[in-house]
């Protein structure tokens, strides 16, 4: 659309990025002329393309509003919205950090939105009507297509395993999955595990075993695949995956037919948020039929709506996948993730058991000639 | 007293009253219990969260360390999605890790314990749990602090209270209609009364005779001896009516037979005593005439006299001087004994003059020949004293009744001592017969009820 000026503003790296957003940037929509001049502000971290399509829509059906918004690393929303200082204060936060979007309404720092949208929106995809996941989106593994004409296709975690304890040689240094330890996502998919299965030890086990190349973000995973740099990546993000596979055919994706996390977004309503009613306006599309149509048709991310069930939805993704589908909770247990202590003792466990898998691939090498 | 009171309203006012008074109660106990009750439900996931994280908690790198089981924080968080809260401190109150500051609860250093608190604008119940490692080494003791809001409380105290208010609400609608089934059953009695009251002959005096419950049978037995003095006040009447018309009748025919005998007589003589007979006759039937009417209005109720200021002495000095010829004539000797200093009384003089009047009057009628008027101070007394022949101790009250005579020879009217009588009633005094101090002869005494003016 003419109206957009998108701004590339300064680039910066962050240190924990749970997320591929590497650029801190911002989408400026000015008002309809005379409109009065309310701006709608929205931190979020979802890179420009993504989020874009749908502002677009918003900005369409809204004209009299203008938007700003502020494209984020999860970290650096938190800690701006927890830092007075920190302006201008954001009308709607998104996040796909839960635990950290969770934290902050589970302190009291989101305002309830009684809409009709609202109340209608499912109960599994929103916490007291102050907390509402707008996106749906499994996390995914990615191989090249010579892997599945070696080895045959992967289609869950088991078979993964197999894969991996059985073409250790040839898979050393090939695979590639998200460090837990630097990575928020990666560490919100290893709790969530560990949780669903105690078989995902082994898992690791034999991640360790074929000496696991360890990135921080699915872009970096992505570009590696596309490479031939590693030929099978563990736990991607769907919704980038699905977009950048579209432009690699030589990438496939695989869902896990065993179970399979699905990641949400989150959006709230700050307390103080200054424009409340524009706020709402927005949530109210995000929640919406249109809103989630455009996440459907326009984007990757994967609309829940339950009255749509076309292709990137969460019915259709249902209807394939059935109860392996795991959405990860928006619930208390959501505050344990981000335990300094639980912290500690899971990526301690994780480290021990990816190495005691590495130690015994190189005893085994060595035994077997 | 209000034109809309009775007993009905009454009734349901001071039944219905304390029973609203005591719904009340009944709904804040309600809630009380309810609340209580929703407290003592959801403390219980306090504890048990308390308990699941505190089995977590070990002794690992020469600290405190925790490996916090979701679970445990989503056991907190009911259907209601309340926040949750929890942290834990070592041994010195030192926070070790949580998502939460939470303060502390005082108590017991080894019991659980919980309250409501206020935090950052919510409120939060808190649940405590002081626990200790109990490893071959390390004895290290530590408190693990659990909280969460209160709406899925709140949503169990008032489903349970609109439960229970319900019923109380029930129980209030039977107790009210039950109230008033009762008044209606309670008051019918009064309903029969008032029928039969009113559907009495006007004219009828006869008890009433219906079956009441004790209450309203002592009203009917009141109603019953207000009927019987009615009736014997009525009695009274048609007798002294009776007894009037006779007195007056007797004269007169005396009258008319002697004025009808002289008439034949030709003789001028005999018309002259007949005229002084008739003459005699009639002054005697006008004073029975005269003592009649004061007597009427004497006894007349519906007349309140004036009273006024008046010297008992003065009284009795006017009484004997008006009688005085009319003694000295019939050569009785009239006699006044009095103080010299007055004494001062409320009454009506003519009526207490007419009172002594009629004394002297009957004294001297019935054959006395001294007379003493003596007036007493302490308490004021008025007396007449004579020595006739007195009057025989059983019959003196019979003599206060109208034309009771004390002799039948005598030829009074039999109404003097009937007006002493309704005059000292009426002033409220004392009337009484006796002896002569000097043998027979009749002492009537008006003794006054002390000093009133």
């Amino acid at each position: 659309m003419s109206l957009v000026t998108a701004l590339l503003a300064t680039v910066l790296l962050v240190l924990s990025p749970i997320e591929v957003a590497l650029a801190q940037s911002r989408l400026d929509y000015p008002a309809r002329a005379g409109a009065p001049g309310e701006t709608l502000v929205i931190n979020g971290a979802l890179d420009t393309p993504l989020i874009a399509p749908l502002l677009e829509d918003f900005h369409h059906r809204n004209p009299d509003l203008a938007l700003r918004y502020n494209n984020l690393t999860t970290l650096a929303i938190y800690r701006d919205f927890l830092d007075d200082d920190a302006t201008p204060r954001p009308d709607v936060v998104l996040s796909s950090a839960m635990p950290w979007q969770y934290r902050l309404a589970n302190d009291g720092h989101a305002q309830p939105l009684a809409s009709e949208a609202a109340r209608r929106w499912p109960a599994w995809a929103r916490w007291r009507h102050e907390l509402f996941a707008f996106t749906f989106e499994p996390v995914v593994i990615v191989y090249r297509r010579e892997l599945a004409e070696r080895f045959g296709a992967v289609t869950s975690h088991a078979d993964l395993v197999d894969l991996l304890t059985g073409h250790r040689r040839a898979l050393r240094g090939r695979v590639v999955t998200y460090d837990p330890a630097t990575s928020g996502a990666g560490y919100t998919y290893a709790i969530e595990e560990a949780r669903l299965s105690p078989r995902y030890w082994e898992l690791v086990n034999a991640l360790g075993g074929v000496d696991t190349v360890l990135a921080g973000t699915t872009r970096d995973m992505l570009e590696g695949l596309a490479d031939g740099r590693y030929l099978i990546g563990y736990n991607l993000l769907g919704s980038y995956a699905r977009d950048f596979v579209r432009e690699h055919p030589e990438l496939e994706i695989a869902v896990p037919d065993d179970y399979a996390l699905v990641t949400q977004r989150l959006a709230f309503i700050p307390r103080d948020a200054p424009h409340p009613m524009a706020a709402r306006r927005f949530l109210d599309y995000l929640l919406g039929e249109a809103g989630q149509r455009a996440i459907s048709e326009l984007t990757t991310l994967g609309a829940i709506h339950p009255a749509l069930d076309g292709p990137g939805t969460a019915n259709a993704l249902r209807q394939r996948l059935g109860d392996a589908l795991r959405p990860i909770r928006i619930g208390p247990g959501l505050l344990a993730t981000l335990d300094r202590l639980k912290r500690e003792a899971l990526l301690t466990r994780w480290t021990r058991e990816f190495q005691r898998g590495t130690i015994a691939a190189d005893t085994r090498d060595e035994t077997s000639p | 007293m209000k034109a809309t009171d009775s007993l009905y309203r009454r009734l349901i006012l001071w039944l219905l009253l304390p029973l609203l008074g005591l719904g009340a109660l009944m709904l804040m106990q309600a809630y009380r219990s309810a609340h209580d009750a929703a407290d003592r439900a959801f403390d219980r996931l306090l504890e048990a969260a308390s308990l699941a994280i505190a089995e977590q908690v070990k002794w690992q790198d020469k600290q405190l360390w925790l490996d916090l089981p979701p679970a445990a924080l989503e056991m907190l968080a009911t259907d209601a999605e309340e926040r949750v809260f929890y942290a834990l401190y070592d041994n010195h109150g030192r926070f070790i890790t949580g998502n939460a500051d939470l303060p502390a609860v005082p108590g017991g250093a080894d019991t659980l314990r919980f309250a409501d608190t206020h935090w950052h604008g919510m409120t939060l119940r808190v649940g405590v749990r002081p626990a200790r490692l109990d490893s071959w080494s390390q004895r290290e003791r530590f408190e693990v602090r659990v909280a969460h809001t209160r709406e899925g409380r709140d949503q169990l105290t008032w489903s349970l209270f609109t439960g229970s208010a319900g019923r109380i609400a029930l129980m209030a609608l039977l107790a009210i209609a039950v109230v008033l089934l009762a008044i209606r059953i309670a008051l019918a009695p009064l309903t029969r009364l008032r029928r039969a009251i009113r559907h009495r002959d006007p004219r009828t005096l006869a008890p009433l005779d219906l079956p009441l419950p004790r209450e309203l049978a002592e009203l009917r037995e009141t109603l019953n001896e207000l009927l019987a003095r009615m009736r014997r006040v009525r009695a009274n009447q048609e007798r002294f009516i009776g007894d009037a018309s006779h007195q007056l009748r007797t004269p007169l025919a005396g009258l008319s037979a002697r004025a009808e005998l002289a008439l034949r007589q030709p003789d001028p003589a005999s018309w002259r005593s007949a005229l002084e007979t008739i003459q005699a006759s009639s002054a005697r039937t006008a004073r029975l005439a005269v003592q009649l009417l004061s007597l009427t209005r004497l006894n007349n109720p519906e007349a309140t006299p004036v009273t006024s200021m008046l010297d008992l002495v003065a009284v009795a000095r006017n009484a004997t001087r008006d009688a005085f010829a009319a003694c000295h004539r019939a050569g009785i000797a009239l006699e006044l004994d009095a103080p010299d200093d007055a004494i001062p009384l409320t009454g009506i003089d003519w009526q207490l003059e007419e009172a002594l009047n009629n004394l002297i009057d009957n004294a001297r009628r019935y054959g006395a020949r001294h007379i003493t008027v003596r007036v007493q101070a302490a308490p004021p007394r008025l007396q007449v004293e004579d020595d006739g022949p007195g009057i025989p101790t059983e019959r003196r009250r019979l003599m206060l009744r109208p034309f009771h005579r004390g002799a039948e020879t005598g030829e009074g009217s039999g109404l003097g001592l009937a007006i002493v009588d309704s005059i000292a009633r009426g002033h409220g005094a004392r009337l009484t017969l006796d002896e002569g101090r000097h043998g027979p002869g009749l002492c009537v005494s008006m003794t006054f009820q002390g000093d009133r003016a």
